[in-house]
């Protein structure tokens, strides 16, 4: 079984947002229903002012606190290592929004980031909470695949819907292996600079693996014990801070 | 944690058993399968009910409309509602990506406020806010309506009268075969005026004046060292966008060595922030600090001597501030460096440099000599060191770079586009022009626009900006009719509320496009263009690699409401002008008839990937051959011989082919400029000793403020189209946090000065108007610069373009180089306030 | 005890009680029904947990409290809280009902979780054991008020329900702190300490409610009963300053603390203390503190700790929520939160249903019983 990861370059990333929209579309979310969102920071004073970014999709952690507190076990993890919330149990009691430390969850039921509320100019029907002309075919409450209901939580599946089909024992899924392209989730397969990649982090043969071995890659906020499966490269060389405090590293 | 899990999770799998995977049935639970009860579940269970997307789904190529990069698409159909759209990965711009905006063209194609046919207005005045009452008519009498109204003006003898204004043309069939040979057999100067003068044309004409291509630059990143990017957002709006940012990650992730990146810009952004030097540059001033540039290869030694030459005696004599002979230098491929390294270059240190440009002269010097020893290297420019008062002479100093690092048709630096082996049209429209085309009082007539008039802008190529402003002063002439195909001058061009707005105000106006703009509002006839996903359509490619390339638009759904393809429409106009100008267009047909006498040509030219006609056209996309045929090699040129560059050429050659000039090579004292010697110097008040090099000259900035004003394009903004689209809004300016409309970059000093914080709302005034904006305080800005990025502030165009943001061109004033005619975007200075 | 020694508000309790009720609750809901949950101000970017939460929060701890100071009678014998016991019991259940309306106007469906957390119980949720033992305490409270109603005050079932009652109401309360006390990513909040202060705090409003909610009942001083009366002057000041001293503590002791602390969370104190709100709680309880020591009636210093208490929960709610957690430019700052018309309808909701819900107590359930003396 794999254990879906992704790693992101940030040496290639150039904060273009393409990710962010390729996510919108493929999964019918709302503007500003970031499920992939790529993050700026201002720091420092003219002429020498620092800016940096990163893309932010959801972690996928080992250790998924928004799981943990999740009440109705709404928010569950598959055997392939996607932390995916099931539609049909989710009570919208939004702990696991408070519990996330990398904000990457969204309610539904909130007033809109622009007007007019596109949820008015396209009216769900029965169950789901608005209809886009140019909705995707899949649906998939169970896994929070679609438009979702009113009232619960949503957040990035790693385009559940594609990884699910991959064959199995696949070690990488990427936009070059065009056997595999349908597969790939869309942030990772339209990434211009290739910034992206996505595999089985279980694989120590994988690229993913590879790249993490190579480049050091190192996960965000690991003091919250979280273990995100999203990767950050910096490139270059020097010392990296090892994520864990001295025999607490598990295999 | 994991203690308690274990202690937990032991009662669970106790209890697993328990479980009932019935019981949750309550509310609508379609599609649940199998107990997920546990944390985990089996995968065969878990999609039982997921609707498979591969059954019933259909890919089409196609090719994107948000910018002019042109990459090729797959369109996902499924059940006749498109839904997704990714790059074609055999495509050579695409390669399967896309840039942020063109996944965002399913929503164009179902945009809640296209036009659903074709309309006329019933509300005789026009305004802003007027509602023009429109209410459908049939296409024919659609057709009718404007035909007979051109025929009356031909028939009057005022065909000049007629003006059809376009954008962002495509190619021959919308263009080409098109537009063009109806202004031609029609009998009107201004049809075609194109938008390039609020494009791009002061790059083009800077070429044109050095190295005679009037045209952009194709460019071979993936073998570059270094680049050196002057106002031209690389990372963001440069294109081809996508490619480019294929290319980054090839040239900083994986190509060895990593290519060396400077980049110059007037604030901070993900351009400079990615470079390994970035140079925040006060607005205009982009030349200035290129003469540096070469000032310090000259002195230092740098030059590419196999390319430029050397001195005679092979020392080096640049020294700053001393002049040179002529004859102590012997040119191989440049002209009029010495007089140019006498007349101008020699004084222009670093330090003079940065009291231009308030760039440290330590930095210019550090930036120039990277540039100078590594090769090959690129300096590339684009509109934010063109759209100036200067900017044509900023565009020479850039690329003359280019020439003395030798980077002209070499690998790894920039060369020109060659077009696609297209088949003949279905007519040929010089076969159809009647006495009055050839010989009627129009031939007589100056463009609207006083293009190539001396009173107006003799070298420019177009100056759509000025017509509202020449209609409403009757000088030349005033307009009769006026027809619109993808562009919008009443939003996009400078004091446009006192001018292009007016003036289509005494306009019979007819727009085609598929959304309502401010040109719609204010039109009398709406004929709605299909949008991208819905039409025939073919599109030779933007410079690029150089080699041809022509893509194809295939719809990938029947047109979702009553409209036609612009260039169905144009044809069926066509047809019913009288005369043979009908037959030209009759014989065209369609746009579609179009395309496939295009793709004919193919057949003894097939492409790399095996395209040799209109099926295999359609089924691939596109069609290619590489190379681009021309190589310079330390100094030498050589052609393609279908193997490799291996045939040398004469400098007859490449005078022809590739530096097409009065000399044959790349001039830094312009003969193109020298044969308008007059005018020019009338014209700019230059001097007779430098008017035509590359030179300094202090830009004249517009508006009457103390704060510059630039308006930059953000990734997102489509050429306008997303305004409307609340998913780029909610991304607009990801650097500054503008996600309901663009904010205004202001640095805390001018905050702080001013009185306003984070978050208030502004007042920015210029000589010709004032806008409200939202404030972004933040270092990204210079101290003495305002960056507001342009894209909202419409008045019409959509429920949620509509009011959002400000109108960034109702304060900005009206004033062009007086050289390309290229619109002075970025040179307004304005004063702001709280509001 | 006779009726016609209650000279308080009790009737004008109900009209307001009944008001609120409709008012509060006719608006909410025709809101909700209109707008679904966007009538909030809460949002993804933003503050998750609004009002309603912070409503919530603060009705339960009620609950909790007004259980504590009527099990200082029935758990730990202390015979001088007797004479108000059984209206503690009750209005215990009535601000536990008041808080679970404003958590059900607040969830997205309400209703799921009825079977939903039966039969999906995630075992590692705080969320969970503290709706269970909620839920548990809210029965038992119930039975024990039923046995007290009928003047069974300590059989050993009674005494049974009695104990089970505030054992799980502990239990439920410290779980409640440890929903927030788990965060680890929310430094405001993390920590193990943070149960026992949510079991202070309820204490102190659990004493400041009673001490009111007998005020209102007589009147004044004067029209009660002896014992009442000499439990208002005597132990209940005694025990209200004791737990507000130690609350005050704590209060100081987080300020100062997250004030000294360069943690990322922690920036948003320099926040808290900015604002007039925090300085209002603080010289409320610091004041109300003083006043119950000298002796006075303690009237007045419990609609003062009530006060301060609301600012408290409001404050640890929001602020613990302002730091933007990956938000970057979206969000320039701290978190900016102001609570819609409709959230506080919410509130105005759940202060009838304590309104109304104590005047029928009142009126129709003899909530001055109390045992029989031996």
């Amino acid at each position: 079984m794999a254990r879906w990861g992704m790693v992101i370059d940030l040496d290639k990333c150039t904060g273009c947002q393409a990710c962010s929209t390729a996510c919108q579309m493929e999964n019918n979310r709302l503007p500003g229903e970031n499920y992939q969102d790529v993050l700026y920071y201002t720091e420092g004073k003219q002429p020498t002012p620092v800016l940096k970014w990163f893309p932010r999709p959801c972690m996928h952690c080992e250790e998924p606190s928004c799981m943990h507190v999740c009440p109705t076990k709404a928010t569950f993890k598959t055997e392939d290592g996607v932390v995916l919330i099931d539609w049909n149990k989710c009570i919208g009691c939004k702990y696991c929004m408070i519990a996330c430390p990398y904000g990457v969850r969204f309610y539904t039921d909130e007033k809109p980031l622009v007007e007019p509320n596109i949820k008015d100019v396209y009216p769900g029907e029965g169950d789901l909470s608005w209809n886009p002309p140019y909705k995707g075919p899949q649906q998939d409450n169970a896994h929070g695949v679609g438009i979702q209901p009113h009232g619960v939580v949503s957040k990035c599946t790693f385009c559940y819907h594609k990884i699910s089909k991959a064959p199995k024992g696949i070690a990488d899924l990427s936009n070059d292996d065009a056997a595999n392209r349908e597969f790939v989730p869309a942030c990772v397969r339209t990434c211009a600079p290739t910034a992206r990649y996505f595999g089985d982090l279980d694989n120590p043969k994988s690229n993913v693996s590879r790249l993490i071995s190579d480049k050091r890659g190192v996960r965000l906020l690991d003091h919250t014990g979280n273990k995100p499966q999203v990767y950050y490269l910096s490139g270059g060389a020097g010392p990296a801070v090892p994520s864990g405090r001295g025999g607490a590293n598990k295999a | 944690m994991n203690i308690l899990k274990n202690i937990l999770e032991f009662k669970i799998s106790r209890r697993r058993f328990l479980q009932a995977s019935g019981t949750i049935g309550a509310a609508g639970a379609a599609g649940f399968g199998g107990s997920k009860l546990d944390g985990f579940t089996t995968l065969s269970k878990a999609h039982a009910a997921a609707e498979s997307p591969s059954s019933g789904t259909v890919v089409t190529k196609s090719i994107c409309a948000q910018c002019p990069a042109r990459c090729g698409i797959d369109v996902y159909t499924t059940n006749g509602r498109v839904h997704a759209i990714y790059g074609n990965n055999d495509h050579p711009i695409a390669n399967g990506k896309l840039c942020p905006k063109g996944h965002l063209g399913t929503y164009m194609l179902y945009d809640a406020d296209r036009f659903k046919g074709p309309m006329k207005r019933t509300n005789p005045n026009k305004g802003r806010n007027e509602d023009p009452k429109f209410v459908p008519i049939p296409w024919d009498e659609a057709f009718k309506m404007v035909a007979d109204r051109l025929n009356v003006l031909r028939d009057k003898g005022e065909s000049h009268r007629f003006g059809l204004f376009f954008g962002r043309g495509w190619g021959a069939s919308d263009v080409g075969v098109n537009i063009v040979p109806f202004g031609k057999l029609y009998g009107s100067p201004n049809a075609p005026i194109g938008h390039s003068s609020i494009c791009s044309d002061g790059s083009v004409l800077a070429k044109q004046c050095t190295d005679g291509n009037a045209s952009y630059s194709s460019y071979d990143y993936a073998h570059a060292n270094c680049l050196f990017i002057f106002g031209a957002n690389y990372l963001e709006a440069f294109r081809p966008y996508n490619n480019n940012m294929q290319q980054w990650g090839y040239m900083r992730g994986v190509k060895t060595p990593k290519t060396r990146i400077i980049a110059v810009d007037v604030h901070m952004n993900q351009m400079l922030s990615a470079s390994d030097r970035a140079m925040i540059i006060k607005p205009g001033t982009d030349g200035a600090l290129a003469l540096a540039v070469a000032h310090v290869i000259l002195t230092e030694g740098l030059w590419e001597k196999s390319f430029v030459g050397n001195f005679k005696d092979g020392m080096n004599h640049f020294k700053t501030g001393e002049k040179l002979e002529e004859s102590s230098f012997n040119e191989k491929w440049v002209k009029g460096l010495i007089q140019w390294w006498n007349t101008e270059l020699k004084d222009r240190t670093p330090k003079w440099a940065e009291s231009v440009t308030t760039l440290p002269a330590d930095l210019i010097t550090t930036a120039a000599r990277e540039f100078g020893s590594t090769r090959p290297a690129i300096a590339l420019f684009e509109r934010g060191a063109h759209t100036h008062s200067n900017g044509v002479l900023n565009g020479m100093a850039i690329h003359s770079l280019n020439a003395l690092v030798g980077s002209l048709f070499a690998e790894g630096g920039l060369a020109y586009q060659m077009g696609p082996a297209y088949g003949q049209a279905p007519a040929k429209d010089d076969d159809f022009m009647d006495d009055y085309a050839k010989n009627g009082p129009h031939t007589k007539m100056p463009r609207i626009d006083l293009k190539g008039h001396e009173d107006g802008y003799l070298m420019a190529k177009n100056m759509i900006q000025e017509v509202g402003r020449n209609h409403l002063a009757g000088k030349p002439y005033k307009l009769d009719t006026a027809l619109f195909y993808m562009t919008n001058p009443v939003f996009s061009t400078a004091n446009a509320a006192k001018e292009w707005e007016e003036a289509v105000k005494s306009m019979f106006v007819i727009d085609t496009s598929p959304f309502p703009s401010e040109i719609a509002m204010m039109a009398d006839l709406i004929l709605p263009d299909n949008t991208y996903l819905e039409r025939y359509q073919d599109a030779p490619t933007y410079p690029f690699q150089g080699f041809p390339l022509a893509q194809l638009r295939v719809p990938a759904v029947k047109p979702v409401y009553d409209t036609r393809t612009f260039a169905d429409v144009l044809i069926q106009i066509g047809s019913r002008i009288k005369g043979p100008t009908g037959d030209y267009f009759k014989k065209l047909e369609s746009a579609e008839n179009i395309v496939r006498h295009l793709a004919k040509g193919f057949a003894d030219n097939p492409g790399d990937n095996g395209v040799k006609d209109f099926d295999s056209w359609k089924a691939k996309g596109c069609w290619f051959k590489k190379p681009y045929h021309w190589r310079q090699v330390r100094g030498e040129f050589f052609e393609w011989d279908g193997n490799g560059w291996n045939k040398p050429m004469k400098p007859e050659e490449v005078k022809e082919k590739l530096l097409k000039t009065d000399s044959g090579k790349f001039e830094f004292v312009s003969s193109y400029m020298e044969h308008k010697k007059d005018w020019i110097l009338k014209a700019t008040g230059r001097s007779a000793e430098k008017y035509n090099m590359p030179h300094w000259e202090e830009p004249k900035y517009t508006g009457g403020g103390d704060l510059h004003f630039v308006t930059p394009k953000t990734a997102m903004h489509a050429e306008g189209r997303t305004a409307n689209i609340p998913h780029a809004i909610a991304l607009f300016q990801p650097a500054a946090g503008g996600n309901k409309q663009a904010v205004a970059e202001v640095h805390p000093s001018v905050a702080s000065a001013k009185g306003f914080k984070n978050g208030d709302r502004i007042r920015i005034k210029s000589s010709v108007g004032e806008i409200i904006a939202i404030a972004r305080v933040t270092e990204l800005a210079r101290p003495d610069t305002i960056v507001l990025p342009f894209e909202h502030g419409h008045w019409a165009w959509g429920r949620w373009a509509k009011g959002r943001g400000s109108h960034v061109d109702e304060i900005l004033v009206q004033q062009s180089d007086r050289i390309s005619g290229m619109q002075n975007f970025y040179t307004g200075k304005v004063t702001v306030e709280r509001a | 005890m006779s009726t016609q020694q209650m000279k308080g508000p009790v009737n004008a309790a109900m009209m307001a009680g009944m008001a609120a009720l409709v008012i509060g609750g006719g608006l909410a809901l025709v809101n909700l029904m209109s707008s679904g949950h966007a009538a909030f101000n809460t949002g993804s970017s933003g503050i998750t947990w609004g009002l309603p939460v912070v409503g919530y929060v603060f009705f339960v701890l009620t609950s909790t409290g007004l259980t504590f100071v009527a099990s200082l009678a029935m758990v730990f014998g202390i015979k001088e809280f007797y004479p108000i016991a059984k209206r503690c019991i009750w209005l215990a259940l009535v601000t536990l009902v008041a808080g679970f309306t404003c958590l059900a106007l607040e969830l997205g469906h309400p209703f799921r979780m009825l079977w939903a957390i039966p039969t999906s119980f995630q075992y590692l949720s705080p969320l969970n054991w503290m709706g269970l033992f909620y839920a548990a305490y809210m029965v038992l409270l119930l039975l024990k008020f039923q046995k007290v109603n009928g003047g069974d005050w300590d059989s050993s079932g009674s005494r049974t329900l009695g104990i089970a009652s505030f054992v799980s109401v502990v239990i439920a309360h410290g779980t409640l702190g440890g929903v927030f006390g788990a965060m680890a990513m929310r430094p405001m909040w993390y920590g193990p300490i943070i149960p026992l202060y949510f079991l202070l705090t309820a204490a102190v409003s659990g004493a400041a409610f009673a001490v009111l909610i007998t005020y209102l009942t007589y009147g004044n001083e004067s029209f009660m009963p002896a014992k009442v009366k000499n439990l208002m002057k005597g132990a209940m000041p005694k025990v209200f300053a004791a737990v507000l001293g130690i609350v005050i503590l704590a209060v100081v002791s987080r300020t100062m603390i997250g004030l000294w602390s360069n943690a990322d969370g922690l920036q948003v104190w320099d926040h808290v203390v900015a604002s007039p709100w925090y300085w209002i709680e603080l010289i409320l309880m610091v004041a109300a503190f003083f006043m119950l020591l000298n002796g006075g009636s303690p009237f007045f210093p419990s609609i003062m700790v009530i006060i301060s208490l609301f600012i408290g929960r409001y404050e640890f709610l929001i602020s613990g929520q302002a730091v933007p957690l990956f938000k970057g430019t979206w969000v320039t700052g701290l978190i900016d939160y102001m609570p819609s018309v409709t959230e506080w309808m919410i509130v105005l909701l759940a202060v009838g249903i304590v309104l109304a819900g104590w005047a029928f107590g009142e009126k129709s359930l003899n909530l001055a019983a109390e045992p029989a003396e031996k």
